[in-house]
């Protein structure tokens, strides 16, 4: 198995005239992630916490190579996301909340398209369909076109087509979001028996409690910047008087607004 | 390769499993070509027929008894076709009642001739010739079809007058003209091929690739499908050409079925010179124009590839294609209303033009294989262009995902 090193990676945006009106200010740059370093090691999960807007899915989304870093780099076992992005993808799994599969095709085509694309053996990629789709749920639909599920059934097959390459690292942004109380349990449950299993697991979340229960350590992540980075022990005895959440309040108001560049 | 052909085989597979896409790519444009072409050639036909058949409304005034025997003889010398036409006289009608019948359409056309025409003609005087006023509405067709018809009664009449004041009539005769048609008939009716087909090929090609090619990219970046593409170990590159590789075979078939229903449509259009016209085509000719077919596709997918990339949603797609869709028209119809064929290598070079400028060299035999491995060649390196830069539009995150 192999763990996860992320290395001073930095991400910065154009932001758009329209953007910059949202936003109220006339600096054209905005400093997305500032300096994020961790390290994510198998078997364990580890949780990037932060408010909404606060870097996650940006960081996640330059660690699954979907976007590049203005600098840093990101490890999967040897492999640089910057300089060998393909084998980084081979051996990721990765899920947000903006990917979305076709909703003309049914999940049993898309496992199969989506393994092939992976370059899983033709001789794997039913017993795997078959572990996945009676693991969450989906063996019933596996007919049904995406446009016909639910919000919950699409969810469930975008992680089991996300995991069609059985890889040792699995980055989810916010699985459970929007999710029903039983899917959202599915979902980590199957993160902890991967965990368990001996795979680096990563996600992101801006609900402590989730942060609380799943997470062996967490990195609270505000305006792009890593504000505390241990488990969630230890960060509790940086101020040992306050709960957690004082604790996340705490820091996400002595954060100071988004810096831009 | 593996993943170009998985790519391939779900590009196809995703326009061929959905009713709708089959429906509108494959069987409305064929279906509507023959129907429109089809309803052409009855309305054309019906409009001849009615006009042939319509009995022609005449007044004649001071009408000389052998004019009235030639126009009434309904079997003219030359003329294959009868003259059904009724002759009346003008009786007390004024100018004006005259005029107003003939702009109503009860009457197609008028004949007024001198008083004494009969008599001028047969004793003519060289420095005052008889007078004939001829009224018809030419926004009328049954009155232009009378003026057209009678005109040519006219005419014989002038030609017989003309022979009997000769004192031989062989004077009449100043020269024997004798045209002798040497042509090769196959190269005429290819001629005629050449004015139509390239230009429909063109524009049938490139309207098949825009029916499909916005949505199978700019359709995956509105629809965030596209991030669940590019997460896969799956080589940019490879993306591009699958995605360009079906898009043209998907294409060709749409043309494929235009091409049908022109066919279908051509012989209720123009009769049996339609299909005459195309089995003057041997082997030779349709595999090459099979060869630039498929060359020139390979170019227009992947230009509507690139602008698709480049836009974020399918109506952006569809909009930024158009100025590319009009200028191919008007190659289209460059080709098909310019003169000859160009047979300069460098005019080969130009992507679309070259190719109807070589189609057209093949529908009139004049094929020159040189041009037609230039086209090819150059399509082929066109799109290499075009693939490798669709191949860095998806390494883009600012095009792939900026909304």
């Amino acid at each position: 198995m192999i763990g996860l090193r992320v290395e001073h990676l930095r991400k910065t945006f154009n932001l758009s005239k329209k953007q910059r009106k949202i936003e109220r200010t006339d600096v054209r740059r905005k400093i997305a992630v500032d300096d994020v370093s961790f390290e994510a090691k198998p078997g364990e999960i580890f949780g990037l916490l932060g408010p909404n807007g606060a870097g996650k899915t940006t960081a996640l989304r330059c660690i699954a190579t979907l976007i590049k870093p203005d600098s840093g780099d990101v490890f999967v076992g040897e492999h640089s996301a910057v300089k060998d992005s393909a084998m980084v993808r081979k051996n990721i799994a990765f899920l947000t909340n903006e990917m979305k599969l076709e909703d003309h095709f049914t999940p049993n085509y898309l496992f199969t398209y989506f393994a092939r694309l992976h370059g899983v053996d033709e001789a794997d990629i039913e017993p795997r369909k078959a572990v996945l789709f009676e693991r969450f749920g989906v063996d019933k639909f596996r007919e049904v076109k995406v446009a016909d599920l639910s919000t919950g059934m699409k969810q469930k097959v975008s992680i089991a087509v996300s995991l069609v390459h059985d890889p040792d690292t699995i980055i989810f942004d916010e699985p459970t979001n929007g999710l029903d109380v039983l899917t959202a349990r599915t979902v980590t449950d199957y993160l902890q028996a991967m965990a368990q299993a001996g795979k680096t697991v990563i996600m992101s979340t801006h609900i402590l409690h989730v942060a609380q229960k799943l997470c062996d350590r967490i990195g609270i992540i505000i305006g792009g910047k890593i504000k505390a980075l241990d488990t969630i022990e230890n960060i509790r005895a940086i101020s040992p008087n306050e709960d957690m959440e004082a604790l996340f309040f705490k820091l996400v108001e002595e954060s100071e607004a988004p810096d831009y560049a | 390769m593996r993943n170009i052909w998985t790519m391939f085989k779900k590009e196809v597979y995703r326009v061929l499993s959905d009713a709708r896409l089959v429906v509108m790519v494959f069987i409305v444009p064929g279906l509507s070509i023959f129907v429109m072409y089809s309803l052409m050639g009855n309305i054309m036909q019906g409009q001849a027929d009615a006009v042939e058949e319509h009995e022609i409304i005449m007044i004649a005034e001071n009408l000389p008894q052998d004019l009235k025997t030639m126009l009434e003889a309904r079997d003219l010398e030359g003329n294959q076709s009868q003259l059904n036409i009724t002759i009346d006289g003008r009786e007390a009608m004024d100018d004006d009642t005259l005029e107003q019948k003939i702009l109503d359409g009860d009457i197609d056309i008028a004949l007024l001739f001198d008083e004494d025409f009969a008599e001028k003609i047969a004793n003519p005087d060289l420095h005052a010739p008889p007078s004939l006023h001829i009224l018809y509405n030419h926004g009328r067709q049954p009155s232009s079809f009378a003026y057209n018809r009678v005109n040519m009664v006219l005419m014989e009449y002038r030609e017989r007058a003309l022979i009997e004041r000769l004192e031989d009539p062989n004077h009449y005769i100043v020269f024997e003209h004798l045209p002798v048609q040497i042509a090769d008939e196959r190269v005429v009716s290819g001629q005629a091929m050449a004015m139509l087909m390239p230009m429909l090929v063109i524009i049938f090609l490139f309207a098949g690739a825009m029916s499909i090619g916005p949505d199978a990219i700019a359709g995956e970046k509105e629809r965030n499908t596209i991030a669940t593409l590019l997460i896969t170990p799956t080589k940019r590159s490879e993306i591009a050409i699958g995605k360009v590789a079906s898009l043209a075979v998907l294409s060709l078939a749409s043309a494929l079925s235009s091409f049908i229903g022109i066919l279908a449509g051509l012989q209720n259009l123009m009769g049996e010179d339609a299909s005459a016209g195309l089995s003057i085509y041997g082997l030779s000719e349709y595999v090459l124009i099979l060869l630039l077919l498929m060359s020139t596709v390979l170019f227009i997918v992947g230009l509507i590839a690139v602008v698709s990339a480049f836009a974020k949603t399918i109506k952006e797609a569809s909009m930024l294609i158009m100025p590319f869709y009009f200028v191919t028209i008007i190659v289209g119809v460059a080709s098909s209303f310019g003169a000859e064929p160009a047979t300069a290598w460098f005019v080969h070079l130009i992507p679309l033009y070259g190719a109807t400028n070589a189609l057209s060299a093949v529908f009139t035999f004049n094929v020159s294989l040189l041009n037609i491995g230039i086209v090819c060649a150059a399509s082929v390196v066109y799109t290499i262009v075009l693939v490798f830069i669709l191949n860095r539009m998806f390494q883009s995150e600012r095009i792939m995902f900026q909304k």
